[in-house]
Parts: C-alpha cells; sequence; structure tokens
C-alpha cells in the first residue's frame, strides 16, 4: 500500500489487496458476478415531490451476504432502502427477490404483501415507541406468518423467546416500549425483524442508538442470520470501520448515485471518502481484523484558498515522534509540509509516509550521508518556513541540526516536558547523545532565533504570513 | 462465507430468565369476558327490578327467565309489562350505545396514538347534535320519533365526510389534518347549536334541544333498538377483525406496512366503523361524554394494549358501565330523573383526573 499526494493536494491511497487479509472479500465478488443474487435491484430510481433522490441505482446481494451502503446525510440510503422495502413508490426500475419481481408494500392484495413480508424484513431508523410490551411487538413479527384469524401459538411464542435471548431483551420482555430507552427498543427492533425471518435483511442505521458494546453484538446477529438462515442483508452505516469490518461488499451513495461498489478495500479510497463525505481521510488496515480502518484527519474544505497554509510550504527538522503532530496540524491548516531526515523506522517517518508528505530519509543508525544531506538542505531552502522540533539528536541524526543552523530564518520549538529522568538531559531540555555538540548547537540557534511553544506554531506562521502582506490583511479569519 | 467475524464476539447472555409476559390473548379475552357479562347480567337484573315502581328481585328474574324460555314468570302482570316494555328496551339501548362508545373510543385512541382521542374526535357527535336540532327546530322530530334519530344519524355522517375531504385535500392522506380538521367543524357545528338555542323563541324547543345534548334514554323503546343494535354490532365485528392491524398501525405505519398491512384500508375501514357506530349511539341517546374515552383507558391499564382484548373488553366494559350510569341516574333523584351524560361526566371526569394524577406520581 502506498500513499501519494496529487497536485491538487488530495490525498491518495495505491492498495494492493494483499492475500492476508481479504481473502474473504474476493471471494464474495465472484459470487456476486455468478449473479445468484436473493435481491436484486435494477436501475431503480425513486422520486420524492418531483425531486430525484434515488438515481438509476442497481445493486445485487448473494445469500450469505451483507452488504453496506453508506453515504453523507441526504445521500439517498434511506429513500434507496424503503423503495426496496416497497415503502415508496419507485418511479421507475425493478426489485426482483429470489426471482420473483414485486410490485410495492403500497399495492397488492392482502395475501401477496405477506408473501412480501416474508421475504423482505425492513428495520427502519428510528425505533417508535408504543404502549405494548417488549414480548408482543416481537411476536408482532410472526403477522406474516399467520392466517387472518389465527393467534400466535406456542412455536410462535418460542421463535419470540429466541430472538429476545439473543437481543438480550429478555429482561425487560413484559415492560412497555414506551419505557424503554432508544437503544433498548432498537433491540426490540432487531428481535421482531429476526422473529420474521425474511430471506432479505433491510437495515437502516441498525447501531444508530446502540452503545459500542451492542454494535458489536448487532452486527455480529445479523452476520449469524445471515449465514445460518442463508439469507442476505442490506445495511445503512454511519460507521465506516464498522461498515469495512462486517460487510462484504459497500455501495457508497452520493447524491442519490452510486459512486462505488466493492470490497471495503476497493470502495473507501481518500478520494470516495472526499467526494462521498468531504472529508479528508486515510485509510489503513485494521491491526486487529486486517479490515479497513478509516481514520478522520478532517473536514474538507471546498474552498481551498481560505486555508491560511494555502501555497505555503514549512519544512519540519524532527525525529523520533517529535514532528508527528505539527505535521497533521499544518496539513490540515493547508500548508505544504516537507520534513528531513528521518531514519526509517522513526515515528516521524511514518506519520510523514502515511500523510504523503515529500521527505529525506536514510537508514535508521546510520548517519546522513552528503547526498542525503543535500537533498535535504535542498527540500529546506524550497520551503517558506523551516522549523526545528525539539527532538532527541544522536550521532546520526546530527547532521539535521547543523542543517538548521544555516537557514536564514528558523522557527525553534521548546521542548514541551522539561523532564529530568536520564542522564542525558541537559539545559535546553532535549536529549542529547552527542557529547554535547547537539546541545551546543541548539542553545546558538535558540539565541540567534528565539524559541517558541509548540501550541503557538499556527500563531506565529498566521503571524508572519500577514506581515509578507503590505497592510497586514486580515488573513487569520 | 467464511468472512464471519467473530473476533471480539460477546456472547450474549441468556441466562436471564424468561419472564412471564402475561397469559395469552384468548385466555385474557375469556378471563375479561367473563367477568364483564357477569356483572352486566346482575346489574340489568338490578336495573330491571329498581325505579318509580319497584320490582321483587324474584319477580324480576323469573320474568327474565321466562323471556328466554326457561319456566315461567310468577311475577304480576303489570310488574312483567314494565320490565318488558319500559325497563328491558332501556338496558339494551344503553348497553349497545355504552358498548358503541367505549369500542370507538378504543379505535380512536389507537387510530390517533393517543389516549385522549374520543369517539367524537373527527366531529360526529357535535354532528349528530346538529342534525338533532335541525330536527327538533323544524319540527321534523314531531312528526315521526324516527326522525330525531335519523336526522342525527345524517348529520354524524354528514360532518364525518367533511372532515374526510378536508384529511384527504391535495391527495394525501394525513392524521394529523384530519384531528385538526375535527375540531374546526366540531367547533363550527357547536356554534350553530348555539345559535339555534340563543335564537328560538320557542322556548320548549329549547328545552328539547338541552335536553337532547345532555344525553339520555327515557324515550328508548324496542324500536330503538332494533335500529341501533345492527349498526352497532356490524361495527364492532368489523373492528374486532382487523384488531390486529391495528395492533402494528399504533407501532408504527412503515413497519405496519413492511410487514404486510394493508394500512390505508385498515386504517378507513376502522375510521368509518368507528364513526358509524359513534353516529348510531349518538342518534338514540344524545351526547354522553367521558364513556368513550375513560373505559378504553381503564381496559388498557388492566389488559394491556393488544386490541385483540381491549377492543372487545372495551365494548362490554363501555356497555356495563353505561348500563350502571344510566339506571343511577334513573334512582338517585327519584321520581325525577338526571340525565345519563350528566351522570357520566360528573362521575368519569373525577375519576379519569384521578388516574391522571396516579399515572403521574407512578412516573415521577
Amino acid at each position: 500500500m502506498t500513499l501519494l499526494l496529487n497536485r491538487d493536494g488530495v490525498l491518495r491511497i495505491e492498495t494492493s489487496i494483499d492475500s492476508g487479509t481479504s481473502v474473504a472479500d474476493s471471494a464474495t465478488a465472484d459470487g456476486a458476478a455468478a449473479n445468484t443474487g436473493v435481491l436484486r435491484v435494477e436501475n431503480l430510481t425513486t422520486e420524492l415531490d418531483g425531486k430525484i433522490i434515488v438515481d438509476s441505482v442497481s445493486l445485487s446481494v448473494d445469500r450469505g451476504e451483507v452488504v453496506g451502503v453508506v453515504g453523507a446525510n441526504g445521500s439517498g440510503k434511506t429513500t434507496l432502502l424503503r423503495t426496496v422495502a416497497g415503502l415508496v413508490d419507485r418511479t421507475s426500475g425493478d426489485v426482483v427477490v429470489d426471482g420473483v419481481s414485486f410490485g410495492t408494500a403500497r399495492s397488492g392484495v392482502g395475501s401477496l404483501r405477506r408473501e412480501r413480508a416474508r421475504m423482505l424484513a425492513y428495520m427502519p431508523q428510528l425505533a417508535e415507541s408504543h404502549p405494548f410490551t417488549a414480548f408482543e411487538s416481537v411476536l408482532m413479527g410472526r403477522y406474516p406468518h399467520l392466517g387472518r384469524f389465527e393467534l400466535e401459538g406456542p412455536n410462535d411464542r418460542e421463535l419470540a423467546w429466541q430472538a429476545m435471548e439473543r437481543t438480550s431483551t429478555v429482561e425487560f420482555a413484559d415492560r412497555k416500549l414506551d419505557t424503554l430507552s432508544g437503544g433498548e427498543r432498537q433491540r426490540v427492533v432487531l428481535a421482531r425483524v429476526l422473529v420474521q425471518q425474511a430471506d432479505v435483511l433491510l437495515m437502516d442505521e441498525p447501531t444508530a442508538s446502540l452503545d459500542l458494546r451492542h454494535q458489536m453484538l448487532t452486527m455480529d446477529l445479523v452476520r449469524e442470520e445471515v449465514s445460518e438462515r442463508n439469507a442476505g442483508a442490506i445495511v445503512i452505516l454511519h460507521d465506516l470501520s464498522l461498515a469495512a469490518r462486517y460487510c462484504d461488499r459497500l455501495v457508497v451513495l452520493h447524491r442519490g448515485k452510486k459512486l462505488a461498489e466493492g470490497t471495503p478495500w476497493e470502495v473507501l479510497t481518500p478520494g470516495n471518502l472526499r467526494t462521498a463525505f468531504g472529508i479528508e481521510g486515510l485509510v489503513e488496515p485494521d491491526p486487529v481484523t486486517g479490515k479497513p480502518h478509516v481514520l478522520l484527519l478532517g473536514s474538507e474544505n471546498s474552498e481551498h484558498q481560505d486555508l491560511i497554509g494555502t501555497g505555503r510550504t514549512v519544512h519540519l527538522i524532527c525525529g523520533a515522534g517529535s514532528g508527528r503532530e505539527l505535521m497533521h496540524q499544518l496539513r490540515v491548516a493547508g500548508y505544504e509540509v516537507t520534513a528531513g531526515v528521518l531514519g526509517t523506522g522513526d515515528s516521524d517517518r511514518e506519520a510523514a509516509e502515511r500523510l504523503g508528505l515529500r521527505y529525506v530519509s536514510a537508514p535508521p543508525f546510520s548517519g546522513i550521508t552528503d547526498e542525503q544531506h543535500s537533498a535535504h538542505m535542498e527540500l529546506m531552502s524550497s520551503a517558506d518556513h523551516v522549523v526545528l522540533c525539539a527532538m532527541a539528536v544522536g550521532m546520526n541524526n546530527v547532521r539535521n541540526v547543523a542543517a538548521a543552523s544555516s537557514a536564514t530564518d528558523l522557527i525553534v520549538i521548546e521542548p514541551s516536558v522539561r523532564e529530568g529522568d536520564s542522564e542525558v538531559e541537559t539545559d535546553t531540555g532535549v536529549a542529547d547523545f552527542t557529547d554535547g555538540i547537539a546541545t551546543e548547537l541548539r542553545r546558538s540557534l535558540i539565541e540567534k532565533f528565539g524559541e517558541i511553544p509548540e501550541s503557538t506554531l499556527l500563531f506565529e506562521l498566521a503571524r508572519s504570513v500577514s506581515d509578507t502582506f503590505s497592510g497586514g490583511a486580515d488573513v487569520v479569519d | 462465507m467464511q468472512s464471519r467475524v467473530f473476533l471480539l464476539a460477546i456472547e450474549y447472555d441468556s441466562s436471564v430468565k424468561r419472564v412471564s409476559t402475561g397469559s395469552t390473548v384468548l385466555r385474557r379475552l375469556f378471563v375479561g369476558s367473563l367477568l364483564l357479562v357477569s356483572a352486566t347480567i346482575l346489574v340489568a337484573i338490578v336495573a330491571a327490578s329498581v325505579g318509580p315502581f319497584t320490582v321483587p328481585f324474584t319477580h324480576t328474574v323469573s320474568t327474565l327467565l321466562d323471556l328466554i324460555g326457561i319456566g315461567e314468570s310468577i311475577a304480576k302482570p303489570t310488574e312483567q309489562a314494565i320490565i318488558q316494555s319500559i325497563r328491558l328496551p332501556r338496558i339494551f339501548l344503553a348497553f349497545i350505545v355504552g358498548a358503541a362508545l367505549g369500542i370507538s373510543g378504543g379505535i380512536m385512541q389507537g387510530l390517533f396514538r393517543n389516549s385522549m382521542a374520543d369517539p367524537g374526535i373527527i366531529g360526529v357527535s357535535s354532528g349528530g347534535a346538529t342534525g338533532a336540532v335541525v330536527a327538533i327546530a323544524s319540527g321534523a322530530s314531531t312528526i315521526s320519533t324516527l326522525f330525531l334519530p335519523l336526522f342525527a344519524f345524517i348529520g354524524s355522517a354528514v360532518s364525518m365526510i367533511v372532515v374526510f375531504l378536508i384529511a384527504s385535500a391535495g391527495g394525501r392522506f394525513s392524521m394529523a389534518t384530519l384531528l385538526l380538521g375535527g375540531i374546526a367543524v366540531s367547533s363550527f357545528l357547536g356554534a350553530i347549536t348555539t345559535a339555534t338555542i340563543i335564537l328560538t323563541d320557542d322556548l320548549n324547543v329549547q328545552r328539547q334541544i338541552i335536553f337532547w345534548i345532555a344525553g339520555g334514554f327515557d324515550t328508548a323503546r324496542w324500536e330503538s333498538v332494533r335500529i341501533a343494535a345492527p349498526i352497532i354490532g356490524f361495527g364492532v365485528l368489523i373492528a374486532i377483525f382487523v384488531a390486529r392491524d391495528l395492533n402494528l398501525l399504533l407501532v408504527s405505519e412503515d413497519e405496519a406496512r413492511a410487514l404486510g398491512v394493508r394500512v390505508t384500508m385498515v386504517r378507513n375501514t376502522l375510521l368509518v366503523s368507528a364513526s358509524l357506530i359513534t353516529g348510531a349511539a349518538v342518534a338514540f341517546s344524545g351526547i354522553i361524554a367521558f364513556v368513550g374515552l375513560v373505559i378504553p383507558h381503564v381496559v388498557r391499564l388492566v389488559v394491556g394494549a393488544d386490541h385483540r382484548v381491549l377492543l372487545p373488553l372495551s365494548a362490554l366494559g363501555g356497555g356495563l358501565f353505561l348500563l350502571i350510569a344510566d339506571t343511577a341516574a334513573r334512582v338517585v333523584l327519584s321520581p325525577a330523573e338526571l340525565r345519563v351524560g350528566v351522570l357520566t361526566a360528573l362521575i368519569g371526569a373525577p375519576f379519569f383526573i384521578f388516574l391522571l394524577v396516579r399515572s403521574r406520581a407512578r412516573l415521577l
């Protein structure tokens, strides 16, 4: 996996799917191609009040498969799901369940509607409050399986109890729904959906009001249900990492259209995140599951000209984690950031790599070669500002501090904590493994340029920007 | 499909005991009906015995048994005549009107998802009152005794249709507009009724209108029972037929639809049958307050919200309550009579306030 920064400043990820993380994902993709879907949605278009909300979306769900639908608020996720569930009239397109093309739930005779309800279960976004007990409302999921005057039998009651055990709602089985919390109600509705025993589960943010434990419990249940009963599921989720973890495939909606579809790795790219959600994000493997994990950097600003750092470059001389935080902050503020010289395996180097910065790197503990040094000098001279971080200095990177001395204008960051537990602790507060050479150099730099806390760097940079404009335009705003 | 993610899977807790969630629908229905029907029979025997002319209980019982073909009455012919042609029709009418108000109150509370809804919420009662006012003021009620209930029923039906049309304006039906339309139409019709009372010179007409509005069964005859019973009975059957759909509708329209309920059909059926039976009740009894509001509320507290149990028991409970209220209205000021509509409000309102205060106290 490599990260690149393109000329627009957009983060790009190029991923080669490594076999270790996504065997299941690619297997699923193959399955989908075989087109044995239990649910097929073909060119579905839905208009509400003359406005197109869902715009010719096609997708299919296999038996045993969980498909996640993600997208920003107003992207048409809920309307798509409601149209598939037959709760909203579609303008065009088709919904085919198990080879049968159904009308909407708003039309047709009662028996056809009940047949439809045996195949499609719908879980709404909001679990309504009402005066029935939890047990009674779970039992209502049996409605499509019962005749007009048929009462719920022992079998139906047993199924309801099982579903309540699985959703851990047994303890409030005899409590009325309007006395339960939102999350508890949502679990009761989940139990009702399970009791319906449909072929396809359509779930609109089933984890919305749940705590973390119950979010996982719920998604585990969905997976369990889908694989044990060989059903399919479409799940709308807002938590992208949760979606990546539990869904075989993801569909990204953007303004009613399908922006992307595929395995989580294929779909969750910084580019898609930016287009669909307007966020700057990074995608990296979850250390435990190996599934994509989305890191949020900040919200994308549509008018980059307004960012304070746009068009300006800051060079960081850092190492051993002293510059990570600043890299993020400067990037979000719109600065182009360069760094040097960073050893392989250094945590600052990892951060620079992830953020797609230009930097000079060197093998660990091996000292800086002339070649690397001159590359570093070049980066420094092309930057608008050079910042020396409060980094520990050893013989391997002492040349970085020397390089800093050659800068005409330098900002020196003071160490955040001056703790004295190390024998290499110096009066500048920065660890020195160079027999005082680095400390000597740093002290002279502080004398020349002064020293500022890390937290004030962005203000300092902003001020220097406004100084360059005559009249001191209102830049900070 | 082997991509199940159970790395951090949390086992669900199956150690929690399954608690008792009350008895099944049939059991609740059976026990409730048994209690209410027995109580009704007892009250009916009392009601047939007491009054300005008191009949001994033994005479009453034997007369009633005689009527259903068991044994022979030991009562005097006068007693038999009073029971058969004066007290029994009144008992029957009070019971079916109470049943009508109880069940349609339950239906409206379910449909509007609000336990403050009553049978007249969509303007049926005030429509009936206006129809009655027209019949009395125009003198039509003096031509035939059936004209008053006929006019009242037509008034109910017309106001129901008007409110329906208001709620369907623009091609999309809305329950909120139905409620607001009902309130608006009710106020409008109420103004017409008040204006008629104020503007008429005939004191007798004024007195008749006020009497009718206060509600009562003093004019009850077998003929009224024969007309009202089929209408109300039909409405009650229809309502019980779709009671389960009403359960799902009360949860959420979307979920009901997703589970296969014909939402529009069920809702319209219930609105029409509730209005129909309320209209029939109002036509033969005038306006009787609080039965339709309090009875379903109390029944719900006892048996829960399942309409398959709630609606039939609200009908039985409403019938029993109104029978008790009417009997009390006959005897408390004997030989004078208190209007039953006045009595139900006098008893019903404080009782309802008591329930409200108690449920609030429980919440706090």
